[in-house]
């Protein structure tokens, strides 16, 4: 392409960027289409990764496809291996798009939908995408290492345990708050549930079959299981109209509850082959399909958004959660826009595939572009819906009360017009008794994509497959995450017991694997059953906890890339990632502070329990608890809450002060100090 | 978190290793590769390629060691995943 040409796609590119931002900022009184809310995403999406990656790759770190990668370094055909570009850019997506660009911004959409979008794409440009990039660079030239070993590298030894606490920490509360999506999607769905139920035995076969019957033919066995798996979809509505195993199917939030739980603790005690491996499988070929299928259906179907572009919760009475559109957008949506866990991908299993340096930028950044779009479809899905049918699904019961006619006269008097029929008749067309009260996003989703969708293939009557065809979806890969993310919060737990006393530390202990994996699902567990008992909703406690915790992993991370710029004596250009960590720091410290200390029992932790508390002391019984005993409880649960949350706000502010003065003395020397490995160094001499 | 352990010495970059056959065939089979590593599948014939070029001296593991000992490594030490 000639110069002109490309100064001219450019421009039409901006210029079709700007007319998208114009109809979604501008269009008043009429109902904006989601393609323009697409469309826009996509024009920031090529703006930013033409210019400013590209700025990132040769100025800031100097890409060098002279220097041999990790991959090429040790390739082993099996872990260390130079893989073909685009092929890395699709398995680096699958790995770090999981449930979370979903959620968020679903919870986020009752402030509007431009908030969401605006935050989704300034923070994936700004923040998101450089912390992948970077955080992958840094690996790379460390042959392969992981976050916790670079931090220990760059900061010291102390600021790496440190951050391995906090690892742990976000690792327990994300496994609560996945399962209590699950919890919340499947509660008294005996079609939703039996479908997920049938996952198990569906993915048990893949295993034997992959294992015994015919060693090593995935393909084979994940076409016999997508196969079972749309035959559990359609079979489910016979099993819900069941006179017997309707109701065994119909469980309530505590049921499903301790079902989590022991499952967790079951399943993460398997051989990987027999249900972890193929049910992974399965769920990233489902991702991946549907996440297509949907921006296909967006653009074919073109449906017009029905939330209003903002809406008066931004002023912090939001039913679904609770505080101001500032800092708790900033923490409601992070993967999408920034996430932290990228940082564990993008120095995990990536940074041993890349073929050369200059690839990084692709995978790196636009990988993560493509999560962030991930997030506007998700945005995009729940502002589709009508506002009336959005609040009914996502407000608590103490909000909206538990019939369709309460809801509707709640709702409707907050300004969004709905009927008890209109909000029956959504049940109805999905397969379900009721929508009321599904926080947590999957279900609103799924009733977004299932509209979407059942316009595009099918029809109405389609709608109830989709529905529970995009429930399947998601529930399969959270369920696949608590099972992989129980094993790795075991050896965690294994690996810092080990230091206390030595034979806990060996995973080849039986009693010590036992042990260990016990006390990672009692902890999620205990989490999830306090979020399932919750006044509020269980997700107003947790996905804000979540956020905190993953938003301050991201700043650890780009506080790290901060040092590392530092010290490669890079540091004009310190304000690459410098700029998103200061965003990062003011909108999670104000967040968890406010989540501690705020006044409002809505916010605040310790507001929430001293109202516990202090009715228990007087004898007076506050709802959802119904005995003393239980009030105690939740006054207990949110000053652990609090406790967690300071717990973050501590962890980051130590990195803070370790970076600075990692990068103090950096400035001081000459010479670059990073501990890259050199340019041409042999293998053998880059093992620390 | 990532352990690395018994890396062996470095070898020289290959990517797509054998090419034999038609042009056809090398495609197809470099598309098949490229499905298998998105999805994270282990590739029991690369493992042969690479095998063949680089440690021919040793013995081969079968379909089904590799995949056993393939997928152990993949969830038994591999990082944390995402939300």
């Amino acid at each position: 392409m000639n110069k002109l040409t490309s100064i001219l796609v450019w421009v039409v590119i901006a210029i079709v960027g700007a007319i998208a931002f114009a109809a979604l900022a501008l269009g008043r009184g009429e109902s904006v289409n989601a393609a323009w809310l697409v469309t826009a995403a996509l024009s920031v999406y090529f703006i930013a990764y033409r210019f400013y990656s590209r700025y990132i790759a040769e100025q800031v770190l100097r890409l060098d496809d002279t220097r041999p990668t990790p991959a090429v370094r040790h390739n082993d055909g099996m872990d260390y291996v130079p893989t073909n570009k685009w092929v890395l850019y699709g398995h680096h997506f699958a790995a770090i798009a999981g449930a979370g660009p979903l959620v968020g911004p679903v919870l986020a959409a009752q402030m509007g939908f431009l908030p969401g979008t605006l935050w989704i794409l300034a923070g994936v440009v700004v923040a998101g995408a450089v912390q992948d990039f970077i955080v992958l660079f840094a690996s790379v030239r460390r042959d392969g290492k992981s976050l916790g070993e670079m931090i220990k590298m760059e900061l010291g030894p102390a600021a790496g345990s440190l951050a391995l606490v906090g690892v742990l920490a976000i690792m327990i509360i994300i496994l609560a708050v996945l399962s209590l999506i699950v919890v919340k999607a499947l509660t008294g769905s005996p079609w939703g549930l039996f479908t997920i139920a049938a996952t198990i035995p569906i993915a048990l076969a893949m295993g034997i079959y992959m294992r015994v019957i015919r060693p090593g033919r995935v393909g084979e066995a994940s076409v016999f299981g997508v196969i079972l798996l749309l035959a559990s979809i359609l079979y489910g509505r016979t099993v819900a109209a069941d006179a017997v195993l309707g109701p065994l199917f119909t469980l309530t939030g505590t049921e499903l509850a301790w079902a989590l739980i022991i499952y967790g603790g079951i399943a993460a005690s398997l051989p990987v082959w027999l249900m972890l491996a193929p049910r992974d499988y399965l769920s990233t070929f489902l991702k991946i399909g549907t996440v297509v299928a949907l921006a296909i259906g967006i653009y074919v179907v073109a449906p017009p958004l029905a939330m209003p572009q903002t809406t008066r919760f931004i002023d912090g009475s939001g039913p679904v959660f609770s505080g101001s559109l500032f800092p708790f957008l900033f923490i409601t949506i992070a993967c999408g826009s920034v996430s932290g866990f990228h940082s564990l991908i993008s120095s995990g299993t990536t940074p041993k595939m890349i073929e050369k340096e200059s690839h990084m930028r692709f995978i790196g950044f636009g990988g993560m572009l493509a999560e962030s779009f991930v997030a506007i479809m998700a945005l995009s899905a729940a502002c589709v819906l009508d506002p009336g049918i959005y609040f009914a699904m996502n407000a608590p019961a103490a909000a909206i009360g538990t019939t369709a006619a309460n809801a509707a006269q709640v709702i409707s008097g907050w300004g969004f017009t709905i009927t008890p029929d209109m909000i029956e008749q959504t049940a109805k067309d999905i397969g379900e008794t009721s929508i009321l009260s599904r926080a947590g996003g999957a279900p609103t989703l799924a009733v977004g994509m299932a509209q979407i969708l059942a316009k595009a293939l099918g029809g109405k009557s389609m709608e109830a497959f989709w529905y529970h065809f995009a429930i399947l979806f998601e529930a399969l890969f959270i369920l696949t995450a608590v099972d992989a993310g129980t094993r790795v919060g075991r050896f965690m737990i294994q690996d810092m017991l080990g230091h206390v006393y030595k034979p806990l530390g060996d995973t080849q202990f039986l009693p010590a694997n036992v042990f260990a994996t016990v006390l990672c699902v009692g902890a999620w567990g205990y989490f999830l059953y306090q979020g399932v008992v919750d006044p509020l909703g269980g997700i107003n406690t947790l996905w804000q906890l979540f956020g905190v915790g993953n938003q301050m992993l991201a700043g650890i991370a780009l506080l790290l890339c901060t040092s590392m710029l530092v010290k490669m004596k890079r540091q004009r250009y310190v304000w690459v990632t410098l700029v998103p960590t200061a965003w990062l720091l003011i909108t999670t410290l104000t967040a968890g502070i406010e989540k501690i200390f705020h006044s409002d029992p809505k916010i605040g932790f310790i507001a929430l329990a001293n109202r516990f508390s202090t009715a228990a002391a007087q004898g007076t019984v506050l709802a959802p608890a119904k005995s003393i005993a239980e009030m105690q409880r939740v006054a207990f649960n949110n000053y652990l809450d609090a406790v967690v949350c300071a717990l973050f706000v501590a962890l980051v502010l130590a990195m803070c002060w370790y970076t600075f003065k990692i990068c103090r003395q950096a400035l001081r020397q000459t010479q670059p100090t990073a501990h890259e490995i050199p340019p041409m160094a042999p293998a053998q001499g880059a093992m620390a | 978190m990532n352990r690395l352990s018994s890396v062996p010495p470095g070898v020289p970059p290959r990517v797509f290793d054998g090419g034999n056959g038609s042009a056809l065939a090398t495609r197809m089979r470099a598309l098949r590769r490229g499905w298998l590593q998105v999805f994270g599948i282990p590739d029991y014939e690369r493992y042969l390629d690479h095998h063949a070029a680089h440690h021919p001296d040793d013995p081969v593991l079968s379909r089904r060691e590799f995949f056993a000992k393939a997928i152990d490594r993949k969830y038994c030490r591999s990082g944390p995943r995402c939300c």
